[in-house]
């Protein structure tokens, strides 16, 4: 439902709540010029000055290089990595739920009104359902488990896919399958040469904008429950007053946003290979 | 030209032997869905399209030619009184043997296929890999399209993107082609090629066509019999045979009195349709 | 009486019909014990309960909470955002020298920085309202530079024709242009102050929603705890409704045709 800050928050993506008439899915990536990198330097004057003034601040706002050994020590001890291994796990998993899901159910209210109609108004509120909130039910359907931290991300993670496969569907051009016909396709081969190829651009496009929701609500699962995982590690170090842990973590946090992005950048170049440029 | 059916086929294209019977459409009707509830399009179609022959379908906008033609292709349902076969069989669904060639060619070209990919669509786990290869450089051979064989659609003019389509119907050895409004869509140069080209191709593998078109000109170069649809329900208002010597070649055909007198004859058919 | 017709056609019949099918259903399955997940309430009593806390105040003042934290946060993000963004938008300089570092930031997710803010702030509305401006200043910054990054060049030469002055340029066509832009990112901002002001109130700050809700969730009931989940979804639906609604009576002008611009 929301990016949560991360991610492409762009005014292009079909999925603004309710925005039914913005269905043009934007194809290919959105080049936009990217800024260029001497825009770094403001951010590395105040970590630089930070680093040098932060003896002299509060025990709230210990020197980045703090957060580095903190997060050596955090390794060394052999934490960090079953937790970042925990959060990748549950990440993944949510998102291909999520893409399974939302495509079918995209399917399957973009191809009969008659559904979508009867599955507006509970799907619409549902989504407008902050993933937050969700998480104190799931934890007391499913107890504090990996089922339920997986079951959140889906449902948080689901709607953009779900929505921009409707609007996938409901712009396919019905002489591409009516051609499929008239070339004697089975209904399988249709569905694989035709439907899905067809709606992977759409589907895809959906899947860029869950991919940072589903990092973002992995990781707001494991803070609230702290199930495994950064999110957790990061609870943690608060209750133990460990401020160089917290923001080494957060660092952590942010970098796998950015490989998130980079990943899912990765993939629709590869996606939209070969399609006509937008 | 390499696309080369049986011999007796295409004498019989060339109307030197009695023809059978390719196409039977008797009693045809269909009903369209509006939101007024149903409504008659085509109101008992009756027709008969010989092996090897070229009928061209005429009739003003909204007629209903697009409509008849899906129902041949088995891609809408007529009413259950009507008799619609094929090569024999009653139609239900797209027929053996037989190919619609859409008026929008872009959304019938996969865009994520090369147009040799595209090409191969009909083909794939249908026939053995080394005859599918040989159909496809030969159909796209036959549209002069070889070279562009490892291009995308999208990157093709409109006129290319057509043939690519004819080349893949061709490539299925199709005994039926049912196209709709093909070329129009096409600048006058483009088109008089491709009517060049669907000739060829008629003569030698002795096709039988079924040719929706707005042209008169077109319908009346390229047709051996002409269809006009009329009425609401529409039925055949008239049928106009061309008897005109093929080949046909673009202008000494068209200046033909023939050629001139059948296009006057369509036009007058179709301008009294309207009254 | 028309209006009555008008309003039945205008809502989605078979929707709501099977809205209450499956909390029909629900309530079935767990009348007769098919579900049985432990502390799965019946819809029934989750209303029972809803009708107390509204009876006792409680909900109320919950809610009200919520909506006012959320609301200010959600200003003030968008203050920011706006003023940040037209600043970094529209003066190539102070976009070419920091830019960067924002994209940088705002990789960082927002929720991380729960654990952290409560650290600082400690158990209090300013964690709450501080995570609220930061998370959906986001949105707002990003949309609002985009926006007026991306009016069309057309659109500068008429001013220049005009001849416009710098304010004129900004206040009659740049704004204007920008806004379907700056529409999507308050939008987006103002769900996401709603997720942030439930995380916050769910972690650590004494009163709103999240906070009921945790509370419900320790003393183990249940049906308290569904009433204000629900109760939270409503308010995002409602909160989501009147932006549009908003929107569509204040900016009706504003809105380009389609494909006006980018
Ligand atoms: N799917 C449909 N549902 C309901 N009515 C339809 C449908 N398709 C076509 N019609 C109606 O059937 C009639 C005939 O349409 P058709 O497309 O066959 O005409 P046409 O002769 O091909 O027209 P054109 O020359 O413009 O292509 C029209 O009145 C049209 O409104
Ligand atoms: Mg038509």
């Amino acid at each position: 439902m929301t990016t949560l800050g991360v991610g492409p928050a762009d005014a292009a993506s079909p999925v603004e709540p309710g925005e039914r008439r913005r269905t043009t899915p934007a194809r290919g990536t959105r080049t936009g010029s990217l800024p260029p990198l001497r825009g770094l330097l403001p951010l590395v004057v105040f970590l630089a000055s930070w680093q040098l003034v932060a003896s002299r601040l509060s025990p709230f706002f210990p020197p980045p290089s703090d957060w580095a050994s903190a997060l050596l020590d955090l390794s060394r001890s052999g934490v960090l990595l079953p937790a970042a291994f925990a959060t990748v796990i549950t990440f993944l998993l949510g998102l291909v739920a999520a893409s399974v899901l939302g495509t079918v159910l995209g399917l399957a209210v973009g191809a009969s009104a008659r559904t979508d109609r009867a599955l507006q108004p509970t799907l619409e509120y549902a989504r407008a359902m902050p993933p937050a909130a969700v998480v104190p039910i799931a934890t007391l359907l499913l107890g504090f488990t990996g089922t339920m931290k997986v079951v959140v991300v889906t449902s948080a993670a689901i709607w953009s896919i779900l929505l921009n496969t409707r609007s996938g569907v409901r712009q396919l051009n019905p002489v591409m399958f009516e051609m499929a016909r008239s070339l004697q396709l089975g209904r399988f081969e249709r569905v694989r040469k035709v439907t899905f190829p067809a709606l992977l651009p759409s589907i895809f496009l959906g899947v860029r904008v869950a991919a940072p929701v589903a990092l973002v609500i992995t990781l707001l699962v494991e803070i609230l429950t702290q199930v495994d995982g950064v999110g957790a590690l990061i609870a943690q170090s608060q209750r133990n007053y460990e401020f160089a842990q917290g923001y080494g973590l957060i660092l952590v946090a942010g970098l796998f946003a950015l490989l998130v992005n980079a990943l899912v950048s990765m993939l629709q170049a590869r996606v939209m290979r070969h399609r006509p440029p937008a | 030209m390499t696309v080369e059916r049986s011999a007796d086929v295409s004498s019989a294209a060339l109307g030197t032997q009695p023809r059978s019977v390719a196409c039977q459409c008797r009693n045809a009707s269909v009903d369209l869905g509006s939101r007024a509830g149903p409504r008659r399009i085509l109101g008992d179609i009756n027709f008969d399209l010989h092996e090897g022959e070229f009928v061209a379908i005429l009739g003003r906008s909204g007629s209903g030619k697009t409509t008849l033609l899906r129902v041949l292709g088995g891609l809408v349902d007529p009413t259950p009184e009507s008799v619609v076969t094929f090569h024999g069989r009653p139609v239900a669904g797209p027929p053996q043997d037989v190919v619609f060639v859409f008026q929008n060619y872009a959304a019938s070209l996969l865009p994520w296929r090369t147009v040799h990919n595209n090409v191969a669509l009909g083909l794939e786990g249908k026939v053995p890999v080394a005859v599918k290869r040989a159909r496809i450089s030969e159909s796209l051979a036959t549209v002069g399209l070889e070279a562009r064989a490892a291009d995308y659609p999208w990157q093709l003019s409109g006129g290319m993107q057509q043939r690519v389509q004819l080349a893949r119907s061709l490539a299925m050895r199709p005994r039926g082609l049912l196209m709709d409004e093909p070329f129009g869509s096409l600048d006058a140069m483009t088109k008089a090629s491709l009517q060049d080209q669907l000739q060829q191709v008629h003569q030698h593998t002795g096709a039988t066509i079924a040719f929706v078109t707005h042209d008169i000109d077109e319908a009346v170069f390229l047709s051996d019999r002409i269809l006009v649809l009329d009425g609401s329900p529409a039925t055949i208002a008239h049928e106009i045979p061309v008897e005109l010597p093929r080949p046909r070649d673009q202008l000494a055909t068209k200046e033909l009195p023939e050629f001139l007198r059948l296009r006057r004859q369509v036009y007058d058919a179709i301008v009294e349709t309207g009254d | 009486m028309t209006s009555a017709t008008a309003v039945l056609r205008r809502t989605n019949v078979l929707g709501v019909a099977t809205m209450l099918l499956l909390l029909g259903a629900w309530e079935l399955l767990i009348r007769v014990g098919l579900l049985d997940f432990q502390n799965l309430p019946a819809p029934s009593a989750v209303a029972a309960r809803a009708q107390q806390l509204l009876a006792s105040g409680e909900l109320m003042t919950n809610l009200l909470h919520t909506l006012r934290v959320t609301l200010l946060g959600w200003v003030l993000a968008s203050v920011i955002g706006i003023g940040l963004g037209l600043v970094l938008g529209l003066w190539r300089p102070a976009w070419r020298w920091s830019m960067a570092s924002f994209e940088l930031l705002r990789a960082v997710p927002p929720i991380s920085l729960v654990p952290l803010a409560l650290l600082v702030f400690g158990f209090s509305v300013r964690t709450e309202l501080t995570l609220i401006v930061y998370a959906s200043a986001w949105p707002v910054l990003v949309n609002t530079i985009e926006g007026v990054r991306t009016v069309r060049p057309e659109l500068r030469d008429v001013a220049r024709t005009l001849h416009l002055s710098r304010r004129e340029t900004l206040l009659k066509l740049t704004l204007p242009a920008a806004m379907p832009s700056i529409v999507v990112g308050l939008q987006l901002g103002l769900s996401l102050a709603l997720v942030l002001a439930v995380v916050a109130e769910l972690v650590g700050n004494p009163s709103g929603l999240g906070n009921a809700l945790i509370l419900a969730q320790l003393a183990l009931r249940p049906e308290e705890m569904f009433a204000y989940v629900f109760t939270i979804g409503l308010l995002g639906i409602a909160l989501n409704a009147a932006f549009r609604q908003i929107v569509a009576w204040t900016l009706t002008s504003a809105k380009p045709l389609p494909g006006k611009v980018s």
